[in-house]
Formats: structure tokens, sequence, C-alpha cells
């Protein structure tokens, strides 16, 4: 995330001294950078990467920049209900990696955990408490969160509702997958619809909805294809693209731009070479501020990641019928909800799908949902022959993650593959 | 016997059909298993259920979805015990008609998956008769009483362990209400057309849990418990997140004594809870006056107190007119009733006293308990704020860095605590970091600070971990930076921290500074410059522990 870097010192600075007075000068910045995306983006990243970097600046600071265009959600709310009413989501996740770009976390996170919030908690869940009771960052009219994938949702849109008035829909997603738990959630999943609509003046109509889920249809097809696509051919990105992929496949699932642009990278991307370096599949967030990382992982055609389990975490082909029944579905059939086998089976069947050499985790601070099966993934993966590295860290806050430790960690599982490459060339 | 955990866990159901039903609770003394299979960051709770598991024989476990941790135990334990029956109950969030109707569902299956299992049945009549019979049980039980003059206290938050409800007991105080997990008598409907479906409803309409969407109503329920009693602890178990939010919302607005506890279920950490635990009930009981001592002939009178911690053991001695008549500092050796001897000789021989010549004494600090020959012993939270009270009556809040804690107090004007907050279990912000950093860098602890001052240079140590922290220095050195702009840097870190805990306890003028790091002027100017305030600092910082405890001494004696 580029913005001059006097101006990021100077607005965090301003932040820190008077939180509530900088927002109009935090905002400017997300508008320059979304201005300078577009006529000057980042040399060596793929065209597909510079056009979805472009995009969701332009969505964040267009979002904000219209405070009542948008409700904060989670990244698993249904953004479906929210465009079907001509509404967008911020993603409570995304808005702490977009205050990042001031180096506001550390600030935000103190500010959290001084107020009593656990300093065990999400680095994203804290950075954003700490950022919205601070009074740095306005609030939105309404707030949809869905108890998928971790506990901290509820808790950190219940705290805001009772410390800053916004007021929410707290959508709770059983964890079975069966008849009764799709009623379940798709009775609230309508209730939500109207709920929203009548809050923001606008009336929710089905067929619109149906629209939205046929567009949605088409780009999971087309972003299966750019995934393989992706596992064959060298495609220049850097960590943060697929954070940026993670935001367009949650937040822009079913616009048609975002279809678009998904069409565009299948095209473009046949232009670019065939993918000689390792393949790694990544699993969970991606610490994109990490200097070990960057080096192996941005823009590098020995080794490339070409798909992360936060991307396609959902692969439920939508009936638009039944766009209610449909969507609670897919929240229910997640890779992230229910038993942990069940996400092993998921990233089972795309490693089947495309072919990785290896396995990344990365295993967030905080993030118990995550963290607490990566053994067992490494036993799925061990079974399935693909070589498994858990790493530790922190997504976004710089003061978890041990640059030292990463780096020997990393090094040494890359000197591994190499070296199984070199026994099997040699066999 | 099958293990539960929950509150919400319908073990009548089980137990109509002769299950022996135990709620576990773990006590363990290492979590090697846990960190094998899980995480090491997995909620202290689950890991210590599953390392119970592997130890007792269960014939299963009945969980629910109640957190992430407890989620994820259960696809380890399907997968480590797979011929028991280990069963997770999908428990809804929302307890309106809807959530009650799928519970009921979850319920029958899970009914049909131990009959299954087990080859019992399970019928309905005999559980309508189980439930009424548990009714008139409870019925008897509710007609308890609270001894007079103890005080009363309430536990809310997180699933709370058996010593803290011990403790309590101990220490004379009466436990008036537990609104933690598994806490409080569950709530049984017996309704004889409907017997599950009702069942259920009063399973869902417990006192709610932070999982359950209307726990908002916690609010309503929280305050009227709250002014039934005269304190509040909140139990949060390490790496559970959940009730943290509940504490920083409810220390907005609740205005009652509120003790943040964190606990992770192993034993090592009962010595930590018993400081807490009794400095919070020596924080209630100011008020009431303590039983009198009277001096049997004597002409002068001296009183002495004894602060034993892990780096130092000081010793005051007072004279009846509230003056020091003389002090000790000793570093404390592995023994601490041996430094404690040695500090006691010292401060006897400096005042030209013998044992004999002194009335009373009160021991704090960490090793206040092996103190053979102290009369009592007081926290050494109390004594250190009635220590900052003596040197300074202006004195609102107190940073207290010790060897291997960090604490902020919070006093009245009266010189009582209000309020306290302590530093995890971690050394980072504490003295020991300090003596690390200082051995990385080849210097001594007194130069440490000395040389911070001289710095040029601002350098930022990010790490909060003191570990991580270390390898940070280290690479700087290798950087070829300089050693005083280094020395700053960890100051600074160290002033971060403190600002925490003083942010945390509240931000009241003036400000004091005690314990052996008050010693270190680069330590001192680095929180000064944080808190955008000077800080108070006596002539000797590490004897106000003890000061305060003869001062504790000297109020049990009547001339």
């Amino acid at each position: 995330m580029w913005i001059a870097d006097k101006y990021i010192d100077y607005v965090k600075e301003q932040t820190q001294e008077k939180p509530g007075e900088t927002w109009d000068k935090m905002l400017l910045g997300f508008k320059a950078n979304k201005l300078r995306m577009k006529l000057l983006p980042k040399k060596g990243l793929a065209k597909g990467y510079q056009k979805l970097e472009a995009m969701m600046m332009s969505f964040v600071a267009d979002s904000l920049g219209r405070p009542d265009s948008y409700v904060w959600g989670n990244i698993f709310s249904p953004c479906e209900i929210m465009h079907s009413i001509g509404l967008s989501t911020l993603s409570i996740e995304c808005l702490s990696c977009y205050f990042s770009g001031y180096h506001l976390e550390d600030y935000f996170i103190d500010y959290a955990q001084n107020t009593g919030i656990a300093p065990t908690l999400c680095s994203y869940h804290k950075t954003f408490v700490g950022a919205i009771d601070s009074g740095a960052v306005p609030v939105p009219e309404y707030a949809v969160t869905t108890s998928l994938s971790c506990d901290g949702n509820l808790n950190t849109f219940r705290y805001l509702e009772k410390k800053k008035g916004v007021p929410f829909t707290f959508l709770d997603v059983p964890y079975g997958d069966d008849e009764a738990s799709v009623d379940y959630l798709a009775a609230q999943l309508r209730s939500f619809a109207e709920e929203l609509a009548g809050r923001f003046g606008k009336t929710f109509r089905e067929e619109e909805l149906r629209e939205v889920l046929r567009i949605e249809n088409e780009t999971r097809e087309e972003l299966l294809k750019f995934l393989r696509l992706q596992s064959e051919r060298y495609y220049p990105g850097e960590m943060i693209s697929h954070l940026y992929m993670m935001m367009g496949t949650h937040l822009l699932m079913g616009t048609k731009e975002f279809l678009e642009l998904v069409r565009f990278m299948n095209e473009d991307i046949k232009t670019y070479p065939k993918l000689e370096g390792k393949k790694i599949f990544w699993v969970h967030l991606l610490p994109f501020y990490q200097e070990t990382l960057q080096k192996y992982l941005n823009c590098n055609p020995d080794y490339q990641i070409i798909a992360s389990d936060i991307i396609i975490d959902s692969m439920e082909k939508l009936d638009p019928e039944h766009p209610f029944h449909a969507l609670a579905k897919k929240i229910i059939r997640n890779l992230y909800n229910g038993s942990y086998s069940h996400k092993a089976d998921m990233v089972a069947n795309l490693a089947d799908m495309l072919k990785p050499g290896a396995v990344i985790q990365f295993c967030h601070w905080g993030c118990k949902q995550s963290s607490g099966g990566s053994l067992l993934l490494k036993e799925r993966m061990q079974e399935m022959g693909i070589p498994m590295l858990i790493l530790d860290g922190d997504g976004i806050d710089r003061r978890n993650s041990h640059d030292g430790q990463i780096k020997t960690r990393l090094e040494a599982f890359l000197e591994m593959l190499d070296s199984d490459q070199s026994v099997r060339k040699i066999s | 016997m099958i293990g539960y955990i929950c509150k919400y866990a319908p073990v009548e159901v089980f137990a109509s059909m002769g299950v022996e039903m135990k709620r576990i609770e773990p006590n363990v003394t290492n979590f090697n298993q846990a960190e094998m299979k899980m995480h090491p960051n997995i909620c202290s709770f689950a890991k210590g259920v599953l390392e119970e598991l592997t130890r007792t024989d269960y014939e299963g476990v009945i969980l629910t979805t109640c957190c992430d941790s407890i989620r994820r135990l259960y696809d380890v334990l399907k997968e480590e015990f797979p011929d028991k029956f280990i069963y997770m109950l999908d428990t809804p969030r929302i307890t309106k008609e809807a959530g009650t109707a799928l519970y009921e569902q979850r319920i029958r299956a899970m009914i049909r998956a131990y009959e299954a299992f087990s080859g019992k049945t399970f019928e309905e009549g005999r559980f309508g008769a189980y439930l009424q019979e548990k009714q008139k049980e409870q019925r008897r039980r509710e007609e308890k009483v609270q001894k007079k003059g103890a005080a009363s206290i309430g536990i809310l938050g997180a699933r709370a362990n058996e010593s803290i409800r011990e403790i309590l007991e101990k220490e004379g105080a009466y436990v008036a209400f537990d609104l933690t997990c598994t806490g409080l008598e569950r709530k049984l409907l017996y309704d004889e057309k409907e017997v599950l479906p009702e069942y259920t409803r009063g399973l869902l309409s417990q006192f709610p849990c932070m999982r359950m969407e209307q726990a908002a109503n916690r609010d309503e329920l929280i305050r009227r418990y709250a002014d039934s009693v005269d304190g509040i602890i909140y139990h949060t178990v390490q790496f559970c997140d959940n009730y943290a939010y509940e504490y920083a919302w409810l220390r907005s607005w609740l205005g009652r004594p509120l003790l943040l506890l964190e606990t992770d279920y192993t034993r090592q950490s009962y010595g930590q809870i018993l400081t807490r635990i009794q400095a919070f009930l020596e924080s209630l009981e100011t008020k009431k006056k303590k039983p009198q001592i009277r001096l049997e002939g004597k002409t002068a009178m001296y009183v002495m107190g004894i602060d034993s911690g892990s780096t130092s053991t000081n010793a005051v001695i007072m004279d009846g007119d509230r003056k020091i008549k003389a002090f000790s500092v000793v570093r404390t050796g592995a023994k601490s009733g041996v430094s404690a001897q040695r500090a006691l000789e010292e401060v006897l021989r400096k005042a030209s006293l013998t044992r004999a010549d002194i009335s009373w004494i009160v021991s704090t600090g960490y090793g206040r308990v092996s103190i053979p020959f102290a009369d009592e012993n007081v926290t050494e939270i109390s004594c250190h704020g009635k220590g900052a009270h003596y040197f300074n009556p202006k004195i609102r809040t107190i940073l207290d860095i010790g060897g291997q804690d960090s604490k902020g107090i919070k006093l009245n004007e009266a010189g009582e605590v209000k309020d306290f907050v302590m530093n995890d279990k971690c050394a980072a912000g504490t003295g020991r970091f300090l003596e690390m950093i200082a051995r990385t860098l080849e210097v001594s602890l007194d130069e440490l600070g000395a040389i911070a001052l001289t710095s040029k240079e601002k350098i930022e140590i990010t790490s909060m971990c003191s570990v991580f922290a270390e390898s940070e220095v280290i690479s700087l050195i290798a950087n070829n930076r300089e050693k005083a702009d280094i020395a700053r840097g960890v100051c600074n870190a160290i002033a971060n921290k403190a600002f925490g805990l003083l942010r945390r306890v509240g931000m009241e003028p003036e400000f004091m500074m005690t314990g052996g790091v008050a010693k270190n002027p680069g330590v001192v100017r680095a929180v000064e410059e944080k808190i955008g305030a000077s800080l108070y600092i006596c002539e000797e910082p590490e004897i106000v522990g003890a000061t305060g405890a003869a001062l504790y001494a000297l109020e049990q004696i009547s001339a």
C-alpha cells in the first residue's frame, strides 16, 4: 500500500495526538492512492493484479467517501444482499489492513489493549476496535456479521454497538450441514435483507438478488479457471495481491465489474510464460509486510503462490431460484465452517485440482480456529505427499512476527523442497 | 462416565439414562500433549481438557460449539480417541423459538447417536421423572446463608476453576454468585406434555454467555447482581478473548470494585492468583478495623516491615511516631527465607536494636509466606499503596516495576488501594528484562540507564516479547548501532508497557514510581516522556513496600 512516506508519518503522528481530527486526511490519502494506482501501476506486477489493486483502492476510497453507501461487515457477510439493494460492504478485516497503510495498527492495538481488550485477540479485530474506540474513524449507520468464522465477530460488533451505537444484525451460522441448518440460516438472511432495506429507505427485490447470484456463479467458474491457469503460468503477484483477491471474492462477489476483471485476468494470464518454479498453496492470511516472505514470494518465478484457501473458501453453485437458501448453503458449507476435517477435505480437493508442490499455513496471532487445526491439516497433506510448513506470526502487527524465525523456517523449507526435486531429477 | 464442559450441555438427558456425568475441571502441570496436537495459542482451558482426557478414562465427552478453541478441541479429540463417544453438539446462539427448535432437533440426534454407541435407551418418561427430582433438590439447596461481616464477592467472566472459590473461602470471603460458564446452577424447566422442548427452552434461557446473541441482556442482569456484593472478580482464561470485551465494557460503567484475574488452568498459577485475590480483598476491607495488639510494659515501641521480592529483600524499622529508624536492602538469593534473615539482621544492626525490641512484624512481597519470624503478611500491592502515601500523600497513581512483575496501583486521598493491574506471566517490561538486555549489551544495570540518557538517535524496539526483543537487540548490535541508542530504545519499550498498565488503572496525577527499576534514570525519563508528567521517586524506591508493611504493623499496635 503506497502513499508518500512523509504523508504517512504526518497522518500517523497527528492521529496519535488527536484521534478524531485526522479522518479527512486519512481519507485524502486513500483517494490519492486510488489515483496513483490508476496512473502509475506497480512495475513488475501482472496486469491483472495491477487492475485488481486499483479496483480495491477505488472500492474502499469511494465507499468511505460516502458514509451512507456502506455497512460494516465481516469478511463472510453476505455481500450479495448488500449489492442487491445498492449498498457496499466494508469488512472490518480489510479496513484494519487499510489503516495499517498509515502504520497506525500499533497505536490502535495498544489503544484497544489498554482499554482491557485481550492481548491474545486477533490483531485485525484489535486494530479495528482501537481505530473506532479511539474516535479516529467515523462509524456507519449499520453493520452485519456472521458467527463464521471466529468468536471475535459477534464480540467485536457487539462491543462497538454498545460503545459507539452502531446497530448490527447477527447471523448465527450453524455448525452442521443439514436441511434444518439451512432453513434456520435462510430465515435469518431473509429478515436481514428486509431489515437492511428498511433502514436505508430502500426496497428489497428478490429478482435483483437472483441476478447477483447468477453473476456470482459465472464469476466462480471464471475464478476456478483462473486458478488452474495460475498453477501453470508464471503470473507475477505479491502477497498483498492475494489479499486483494480475497477482498474481491468476498466483498465484490456478484458484481459485474469483478466478473469482468476475472475474465480479463483469464485472457491476460495466457500471455505469460509457463511456470517453472515451485507452486505453493497458501493457507490462511498473508502477512503482506513481512520482509523475508516478500523477498521469496513477491513476483518471484522460482516460488509462486498459485492459490489460497481464503480466496476460494466456497465452491458452492448457487440456485438463483431460492436465493436465501442458496446463500445459506454457501455460508454453511464454507471451508471455515464446521469441523476441521471438512476444511481438510476442501483443501485436499483444491490440492487435487491445482497440484501444488507445497502448502504453507500461516498461523495468525490470535486465530484459534485456524491455528488449532494446523497439525491436523499437516497430517492430511503428508498423507497426500505434499510437504507443508506451518509459520507463526501476525497478519498485521509487525511486533508479533519475528523475521529471524520466519526466515529460518521458510528457507529451511524451501531448501527441503529444492533438494526433493534434485533427488527426483537424479532418480 | 461422560465429561462435559458447558452449561448448555444437556447433562440430565444422559443422567436419566444412568450415565455418570462429570464436569471437566482440568488441573494440570503442563500442556505437553496439547501443544503437540493443537497449537500453543489455543485457549488454556481447551488445552487442559485435552490433557485431562489423556489421563482419565472417560467413556466420552459432550462438547458444544461454544468457541473456536473448543471446535478445534473436538477435531483433535475425534482423531485421538476414535473409540470414544466424542460428540459435538451444535448449540444455536439465537435463543428465540427458531433456536430452541433447532437445538431440540440437535439434542434428539445426539440421543440417537448415543443409543447407537452405548446400546442404552432414552425414555422420555424416565427423563421427566428425573427432572422433577432434580428440581426438588435445587429448591432445597437454594437456602444458603451469608456469613456476617465477610466480604461478599461475585465471580463473572469465563469459566473459573475451583481454586478461585477455594481461595476466597479460605480468606473468609463469601461467594455470593458465580456467573461464569459452568458456575451457575442450571435452570431446569419441566412440562409433562412437552418434556424435551421445555427442557431445551430452559437450557437456552440460562444466564446468557458471551457467545449468545442476546448476551446484551447480560448488562442489566450483571448490574442487578453487582449491586448486591462488595466486589467482583472478573475471570478470564489465557487465550480466551471473548470475555475481555465485557471486562473492557463493564469497567467503563459498572462502578463497583472489579478485579481482572487471568488464569491458565495450571497448578503453577496458584501463587499469582492468591496474591491478586488477597490484595483485592484487602482493598475492600480497608474500612474495617482490625484487632489491635497491646504493648505490655514496653517504653519505646518499634515495628518492622519486610518485603521479600524476587530481586531484593528489604526491611524497614519504624518507631511509634511513624519515623523510619533504619532500613536494609539485600539481594534475594535462592532461598527467600535466608535473605529475609539477612535483611532482618542488617536492619537490627543499623538500628542498634534486637529482635525482642520489635513488637510486630508484617511481611509482604512474593516470599511473604516464607518468612518464619513475621507475625502476619499483607500483599505488596496494599503495602506499596500505604508506603507511597506515607512518602507523599499527593500520590494517586503508582507504577511499581520490580524484578519479575510490574504493577499499576491507584490510590484514593487516604492512600487506600482503589484499583490495581499487574502484568501477565511475561517478563516484558520488568526488571528482569532490563537485566537480560544489560547482559546482552555488556554493560552493568546502572550503566544501562545512564548511557540511555546520552543517546542521540531514536531506535524503536518493536517486539513485545522479551525473548524476541533480545534477538532484536542482538541484530541491532550486529548492525553496529550505538549502545546508548539501543539502551534508550529498551527504556522506551519498558515505558510503553508501563504506560499501558497506567492507562488501564487510570492516569490520575500525581505519579510515583517504586521498585528497583525506579533507580534507572533512563527508564524514569522514558516513562515521564510517555505520560507527560513527572514521577515522584523517593530516596530509596526499593523500600516503599517494606515501609507500607511497617505501617500496617503500626496499625496493629495500640499504645
